[in-house]
């Protein structure tokens, strides 16, 4: 405490002046000073801890010229260097000696933990140049050491004035509401107390519960038989946004404390010494600007269970109620409904996006209006987020606005719960004020609105499924299916070709036959008519004629008759006098053959007759 | 559920998966689309595939689900592959369509001469099997013309199934030529898809060759020519350099 305090009595800048005019003094007075060793010593605490601030010094006992202090990096250089100077004047059996020391300061601030070194300084005197001793400074990280890191001059005041950081559940889900707390214990006045350096935390969206307050809020606390007063200094609500270990660094808070200065004066007579320790005169304080270091926090942050996750889940947690409200579900065309969802309750409220609402897409739907009702209080943050849309439905019909669905995360219940809107109809009716001619003149028709582009749906079964790499085509059963025809083809040819001949045969057959019949039946009449038998010769003749006809033209004879003989000749293209000389003796042989009296006269006449005749159509048939 | 998993593992150790079992896992896949599982539904077209089935269906709803979890290129190469199957399927072309207008590349193509495209259209209309089997319907009406025109006694008969004779020939001649031509493209494969993000296109089959153009995922090139593992490639607009074949993935 001592050093502490004597930290605090560099001259300030500001007396430059005064110095300048002590060094004259000096100067003038130096005359008389005897020679002595120069002797250049750097002073300094060797362990301090983060964040506190500490002198170092150089102290050389004569005047030195061109003092070059240590490059210094490893330390914030909080003002320096400062010069100041301090003599004494003995006088010893008549004889003055007078020490002279010259005081080059910093005030250092520890920033990180570790061990540094700080160079020597340099001055020269009388043109010798001198090196100060170089410094090893060990820094402890503050807090988490305690009462080990900070020195010994702080352990003075660990005790009486100390700072503390609390958390309400250092095993928080991920974006559950966590409360830390900074604590000023103190059992000393103290003042101007600046917390302002704890305000970032890294890993957590923070919300000062205290940003309304006054005042801070105080209690009194008996520990270990003292008490203290215990201060609120710092109060947020931490949102943690990772999972895993998070560590909250050490708080820092700076502030005057009011400390007795009683040990201060060193004087060696008793009587002195009670006279001003006495109660009364003690009273004094000193104000010393002190820096607080707090301990250090773990944080285990615990990730959500991604078991029964709903797909709509934003990272809410906490626990919430949800409501909706709607102006009116029954309207007519252009007429504004108001559609409010509230959500209320402890958490991370304000992180909670607007709910996702399908509107029917011929609603006229406006950005929501989104207001924030918080509180903070000491217990964490509460409240309540309205968001409030304003939708216009534009055409008549019966919509509905399907349940809006949030989730959030029950930390006491362990689980996700879905909070769900109920379901609105709206029954828009037709404006008085929309023109029924709009939608006939045709100005108010509108194009079909696409809603979204996307892939049409996968294809139902039944499914043909083929096996890949095997076609029909050039398969086997193609070639056969190519080339079977043509061989049938060719088959159905071939055959074909071969009936035909063979039917033309008997045909040609018959007809080469005929004549050679006919001749045979005339040789026979010929014998008949000599023998005078003239029944078997008409008949034979009658024979011949029909005969030769039916195989020549290849008719049956059964087909054959006196009716059709003219036309199928005519047919074969047959001279017509023949056929009518070959219907002739057909007649007359018919007529001869059954006329009554002599029939012998007219066989000889009818046998030339029908031999003439068909000879002559032989000559025309060919 | 299980049964399903027991009968593919049964199945898939034998090596026979009968169509009727191909079945079961498209319905279990249509669920799982269905459900937004895409993953899932991937996973089973495509065991129905590697069991050697095919069908326009089949790679149609394949695409669905790559399109779905926004894999474009995936999902263009299957409805590419769709529609080699069965061309002019109205849902396929859509879905192609939309899909292509989700990737990087808008390639101009370039107006192709009346005759080839006509050709083309043709090449398109039918699937191979059905322009196989037109040519041989085709051949055997022309073997029917010429019994008539060769045993007809009647003039007309004759006369009309001679020039009857000579379209069925026409038919069935560029049946077959159609049928060849797209037995060959899915033989030869000479359509790809473009899989790598930004595909550097060079002008010769090497490394060392000089920058052309690039192409980007999702872009449907034709193969013209390969040696080693390089591909000659040429995109709708013309133009033509090599790339390497694991750029692409062959429709």
């Amino acid at each position: 405490m001592n050093r502490e305090t004597k930290i605090h009595q560099y001259l300030p800048a500001g007396n430059k002046i005064r110095i300048t005019a002590m060094v004259l003094m000096v100067l003038l007075l130096s005359a008389t000073s005897f020679a002595d060793d120069v002797n250049f010593t750097a002073t300094a605490k060797t362990s301090v801890s983060v964040g506190e601030k500490f002198q170092l010094s150089y102290k050389i006992n004569a005047e030195g010229k061109g003092f070059r202090g240590p490059n210094i990096t490893d330390f914030q250089v909080l003002s320096g260097p400062n010069t100041s100077t301090s003599s004494s004047v003995q006088i010893i059996n008549g004889q003055v000696s007078r020490k002279v020391d010259y005081i080059f300061s910093y005030i250092l601030r520890a920033s990180k933990d570790g061990t540094y070194q700080i160079p020597p300084a340099t001055i020269s005197v009388d043109g010798k140049s001198y090196h100060s001793n170089a410094l090893n400074i060990t820094v402890a990280s503050s807090g988490s050491s305690g009462s080990t890191g900070s020195s010994q001059g702080e352990q003075d005041t660990s005790d009486e004035l100390y700072l503390r950081a609390s958390i309400s559940n250092s095993t928080p889900y991920l974006g559950e509401q966590t409360i830390i707390t900074y604590k000023l214990y103190t059992s000393i006045q103290v003042s101007n107390l600046d917390a302002s350096k704890i305000s970032s935390f890294p890993g957590f969206w923070a919300k000062n519960l205290q940003e309304n307050l006054t005042n801070i809020p105080q209690t009194r606390e008996v520990i270990k038989g003292k008490e203290y007063v215990v201060a609120e200094v710092k109060k947020f609500a931490l949102f943690p946004q990772r999972s895993g270990e998070i560590i909250i660094e050490a708080g820092m808070l700076d502030c005057v404390a009011q400390i007795k200065t009683s040990s201060g004066r060193k004087s060696s007579d008793p009587f002195f010494d009670s006279f001003f320790n006495d109660p009364f005169f003690n009273n004094r304080y000193q104000n010393v600007e002190k820096t607080l270091v707090s301990n250090s926090l773990k944080i285990d942050v615990k990730s959500l269970p991604t078991q029964n996750k709903p797909n709509n889940f934003s990272g809410a947690v906490g626990s919430f109620d949800f409501k909706s409200d709607i102006s009116g579900t029954e309207v007519k065309t252009n007429e504004a409904i108001t559609l409010k969802f509230t959500l209320s309750g402890r958490g991370n409220i304000e992180l909670m996006n607007p709910p996702q609402i399908n509107f029917p897409p011929d609603f006229e739907v406006y950005d929501p209006d989104i207001s924030n009702n918080i509180r903070v209080s000491s217990a964490g943050v509460s409240g309540t987020r309205t968001f409030e849309y304003l939708i216009i439905p534009r055409n008549p019909g019966d919509f509905e606005i399907k349940p809006v669905t949030i989730s959030y995360f029950d930390v006491a219940k362990n689980q996700y719960i879905k909070l769900s809107s109920p379901p609105y109809n709206i029954k828009v009716a037709k404006g008085e004020n929309q023109p029924q001619s709009i939608s006939i003149a045709g100005l108010g028709k509108e194009e079909i609105k696409y809603l979204g582009n996307d892939i049409r749906h996968i294809k139902l079964p039944p499914y043909s499924l083929r096996t890949i790499g095997i076609f029909f085509f050039k398969s086997n059963f193609y070639y056969l299916l190519l080339f079977g025809p043509l061989v049938i083809a060719l088959l159905i040819l071939v055959v074909w070709r071969r009936t035909v001949k063979r039917r033309s045969d008997t045909a040609s057959m018959k007809t080469r036959k005929a004549t050679k019949m006919a001749r045979r039946r005339l040789k026979l009449a010929n014998n008949y008519l000599k023998n005078k038998k003239e029944t078997e010769f008409y008949i034979e003749i009658s024979q011949a004629l029909w005969g030769y006809l039916s195989d020549k033209l290849n008719i049956p004879k059964a087909k054959l008759s006196m009716e059709n003989v003219k036309e199928i000749l005519e047919k074969r293209k047959v001279d017509p006098a023949l056929i009518a000389q070959f219907i002739d003796t057909l007649n007359n042989t018919e007529y001869a053959r059954f006329a009554p009296g002599d029939k012998s006269e007219n066989m000889d006449k009818i046998f030339r007759e029908a031999l003439d005749i068909i000879s002559k159509i032989e000559g025309e048939l060919k | 559920m299980k049964k399903i998993i027991i009968l593919i593992l049964a199945f898939s150790i034998t090596g026979i998966l009968s169509a009727n079992d191909n079945l079961l896992l498209l319905e279990e896949a249509n669920k799982s689309y269905t459900e937004d599982n895409f993953e899932k539904a991937i996973e089973l077209y495509e065991k129905v595939i590697e069991n050697g089935n095919e069908s326009a269906a089949v790679y149609f709803n394949l695409g669905n689900a790559w399109f779905k979890i926004n894999n474009m290129p995936e999902a263009i190469l299957y409805y590419e592959k769709a529609r080699k199957l069965t061309p002019y399927d109205d849902d396929i072309l859509f879905n192609l369509q939309v899909a292509n207008s989700r990737i990087v590349d808008k390639i101009e193509s370039v107006p192709e001469i009346f005759y080839v495209r006509w050709w083309k259209n043709l090449l398109y209309f039918f699937s191979v099997d059905q322009w196989a089997a037109i040519s041989l319907i085709a051949s055997g009406l022309l073997m029917l013309m010429l019994l008539f025109f060769l045993l007809s006694n009647w003039y007309w008969l004759r006369k009309t199934s001679f020039w009857l004779g000579i379209v069925f020939l026409i038919v069935a001649g560029t049946g077959y030529l159609l049928a060849n031509q797209k037995h060959q493209s899915f033989i030869r494969e000479h359509q790809a898809i473009v899989f790598t993000p930004t595909l550097t296109v060079k002008s010769s089959p090497s490394e060392t060759g000089i920058d052309v153009f690039v192409i980007h995922e999702g872009s449907k090139v034709q193969i013209t020519d390969h040696i080693g593992d390089w591909l000659e490639v040429q995109i709708a607009n013309g133009s033509v350099g090599w790339i390497r074949e694991d750029d692409v993935k062959k429709i």
